[in-house]
């Protein structure tokens, strides 16, 4: 589904991020980590065509993302809060999203019930802008919205932090049904390795910007990943 | 402890990303700045000449006093939009061992050396010497002058007060336009006790006090309201406001670009910076008045033609010129999402257009100087529509500066949309119309300079996808270069 190659960038002569090849088959669910300045996100934007590669290229369902943008369609992403309208409140977002994806309304309205507990009566019909909702609560507006058109490639930047442990557990679950239920391919990165190995079948370690372990989740990923970042 | 603070303000301003590049825009503030003072310094020492020369049987200080009001209704409303409290970053400040007292009178203080504090003094004390010069008596006009800066003064910690809240400004407003007609039309003239009141006051060198004291009492109205609110919850943390929703259904009827245009709507009418721009815009279009009631401009109509552009062209430039900008703090979804840019641009076309049209509607009391500045201000509109639209676009499109939506602009703390492509591009808008109208009208008509103004707006529409095209391509190939700049918060 996607594949990378060659993939480097840099900023003013330091390498943040030197990928030679990296292959994501569909439908699996990807976890990146690796300490601050790894390169996770650095990796994110560029799936996202938000900066510039300095060499190589990321291929998304054959559809090379900085040459043509016809990956849109098909690909959802939550960086940051960048990717919230801080003066819409959240249905007023997530109908802009449905309609951007060719969902009405009602279609969203439909969409968003089986979010109910997620949101814990916090976000829905609330009459607050999303500008004004706790972080956490921003964040669940952000990764909802992401699911909205069942996209093929759904791209979450730490979905985890600031989330309450409750909201933590449910999201793990939904998670884990995407890549069950539907063919999604799921790229996660997160700070935390007893999620993202709990979420996600493959898990790749960067370190500096290279990729320093590429694992099949099993039994002993958990500990194999403590004992490399307990150094 | 000031002398920290004093520190910190000095590195943020030399740290802040808009000092740190473009030297071209520090030569152009400079530069304004110097001629604005240059200006009020000019004005303070011709004012009294100026005076003698226009009404010489007059004092000049008795004519200077009975307008002074004006100059302070009018500061203040100026002060109202360009000149914010400076919430300095009080919540670092609040645990740590200093005096609350300190911090606020250092807020506060801070404040005196604003800007508009200054143009006063500029204007003032010139003129004041000038007095000296001529023979006035010395004791009277130096505490004149003092009263008129504590005056001022007072006008800065007022409009904290009153910042606050927009009742009390669109009070202030409507009392000032209904002052200003009153006088106009001979009714009632307020500058009349007003006027006996300063001229008492020079008069009578101890009546200072009175302004002292009126300027020490706001003060300390300020200092009680900041420190009563000095905790987390209430003045640091933001207001959260409710929703007001409208329902913008009705604008489905655009179709393709409709659900752009919504969001649109709902940007201008729920943040602070864009609200203030409509609000500005509005101001222009009063701009024909000046121009249509002087006897030098209405003779020569290439000026006519420039007016004409203003007065409904307001929310098209100051809003258009900053385009990608509104939407910087949320780009990085943009960019992710299916849209078209072509569609993004065509919703802030139909917008201006939208805007210009009601503007023009709203400028038929116009027709009161007749038909032909009528005429004018109509082929203005389509000029507007038609091509000065997409120049702004272009020029917004080279334009990366990242917006605060829900933060007013400050007066020269902001040089959004101030760089030297912005100037550049802003000429053609302002000298393009002039010489559309007049190079016709001197070789033909007024009414051929007229058509050609207006079909050259014709144009522009019948080659809008042309232009949409063009301003795409300047979209596409600044893609990472606008990402990466609208990431940088100011």
């Amino acid at each position: 589904m996607i594949n990378t190659t060659e993939l480097s960038k840099k900023y003013g002569g330091v390498t943040v991020l030197n990928i030679a090849s990296l292959e994501i088959p569909k439908g699996q669910s990807f976890g990146l980590v690796g300490n601050n300045g790894a390169g996770k996100t650095t990796y994110f934007n560029l799936l996202l065509d938000l900066i510039k590669p300095t060499t190589g290229h990321v291929i998304n369902n054959e559809i090379q993302v900085n040459t043509s943008e016809n990956w849109k369609p098909f690909t959802a992403a939550f960086i940051d809060e960048s990717f919230l309208i801080g003066y819409l409140t959240a249905e007023e977002y997530f109908y802009f999203i449905g309609e951007l994806r060719g969902m009405n309304k009602a279609d969203i309205d439909a969409f968003l019930i089986q979010f109910e507990d997620i949101f814990n009566d916090e976000i829905l019909g609330k009459k607050k802008y999303l500008r004004d909702l706790s972080k956490g609560n921003q964040k669940k507006a952000g990764i909802v919205a992401a699911l909205i058109g069942n996209p093929e490639v759904i791209i979450l930047d730490e979905p985890f932090a600031n989330l309450d442990p409750t909201t933590q557990i449910r999201l793990k679950k939904i998670l884990k049904d995407l890549t069950k239920n539907s063919s999604a391919t799921v790229l996660i990165s997160s700070h935390d390795l007893g999620h993202v190995t709990e979420v996600c079948e493959r898990i790749v370690v960067l370190e500096k910007g290279d990729i320093v372990k590429d694992l099949k989740t099993s039994e002993e990923t958990l500990k194999e990943l403590e004992a490399y970042f307990s150094v | 402890m000031i002398k920290n603070f004093i520190k910190f303000e000095w590195k943020q301003f030399f740290r802040s990303s808009y000092f740190q590049k473009g030297i071209g825009i520090k030569i152009v503030l400079v530069f304004l700045a110097l001629y604005f003072g240059g200006a009020a310094l000019m004005l303070g020492v011709g004012l009294y000449f100026i005076i003698k020369e226009a009404l010489p049987t007059m004092d000049p200080i008795v004519i200077v006093n009975n307008f002074l009001i004006y100059w302070l209704l009018f500061d203040l409303v100026i002060r109202f939009f360009m000149q914010q409290l400076p919430v300095m970053n009080v919540k670092p400040l609040m645990i740590i061992p200093v005096k609350r007292n300190t911090a606020i009178n250092y807020l506060l203080g801070k404040t005196a050396l604003s800007f508009f504090n200054f143009i006063p003094v500029f204007i003032f004390l010139p003129f004041s010497i000038v007095l000296l010069t001529n023979g006035y008596p010395v004791l009277n006009v130096i505490f004149w002058f003092f009263a008129t800066f504590f005056l001022g003064l007072s006008n800065n910690f007022l409009n904290f007060l009153i910042n606050k809240s927009n009742t009390v400004f669109y009070s202030l407003i409507s009392v000032l336009a209904l002052l200003i007609g009153l006088e106009f039309f001979d009714i009632f003239k307020i500058s009349k006790p007003i006027g006996i009141a300063f001229n008492a006051l020079y008069n009578n060198p101890i009546l200072v006090l009175i302004p002292l004291i009126l300027m020490i009492a706001l003060y300390v109205l300020n200092f009680n309201y900041i420190k009563k609110g000095f905790y987390l919850d209430d003045a640091v943390s933001k207001k959260i406001k409710e929703v007001n929703a409208a329902d913008l259904s009705w604008m489905n009827r655009f179709g393709s670009v409709a659900i752009f245009l919504k969001n649109d709507m709902k940007l201008i009418w729920r943040n602070a910076r864009p609200k203030q721009v409509m609000m500005m815009s509005f101001l222009f279009l009063f701009y024909g008045l000046l121009f249509f009631t002087s006897k030098t401009y209405s003779d020569s109509p290439a000026w006519l033609a420039f007016a004409s552009i203003f007065i409904t062209g307001g929310f098209l430039m100051t809003f258009g010129q900053l385009v990608p900008s509104w939407d910087s703090e949320y780009y990085k979804l943009l960019m992710s999402q299916n849209i078209p840019y072509k569609k993004y641009l065509e919703s802030k076309w139909y917008l201006m257009v939208f805007a210009v049209s009601i503007s023009f509607v709203l400028s038929t009391p116009y027709l009161y100087f007749g038909w032909k500045i009528y005429g004018m201000i109509a082929a203005g509109a389509l000029f507007n529509i038609g091509l000065n639209s997409f120049i702004t676009l272009f020029g917004g499109a080279l334009n990366r500066v990242p917006i605060e939506l829900n933060v007013k602009a400050k007066a020269f703390s902001n040089t959004n949309g101030f760089n030297p492509t912005q100037l550049l591009i802003g000429l053609p808008k302002m000298v393009l119309p002039m010489l559309l109208f007049y190079v016709p009208y001197k070789f033909i008509n007024f009414e051929s300079g007229l058509l050609v103004l207006g079909l050259s707006g014709v144009l522009g529409i019948v080659f809008k996808n042309f232009f949409l095209n063009k301003i795409e391509k300047i979209y596409q190939n600044g893609k990472y270069k606008t990402i990466a700049a609208f990431k940088e918060k100011n």
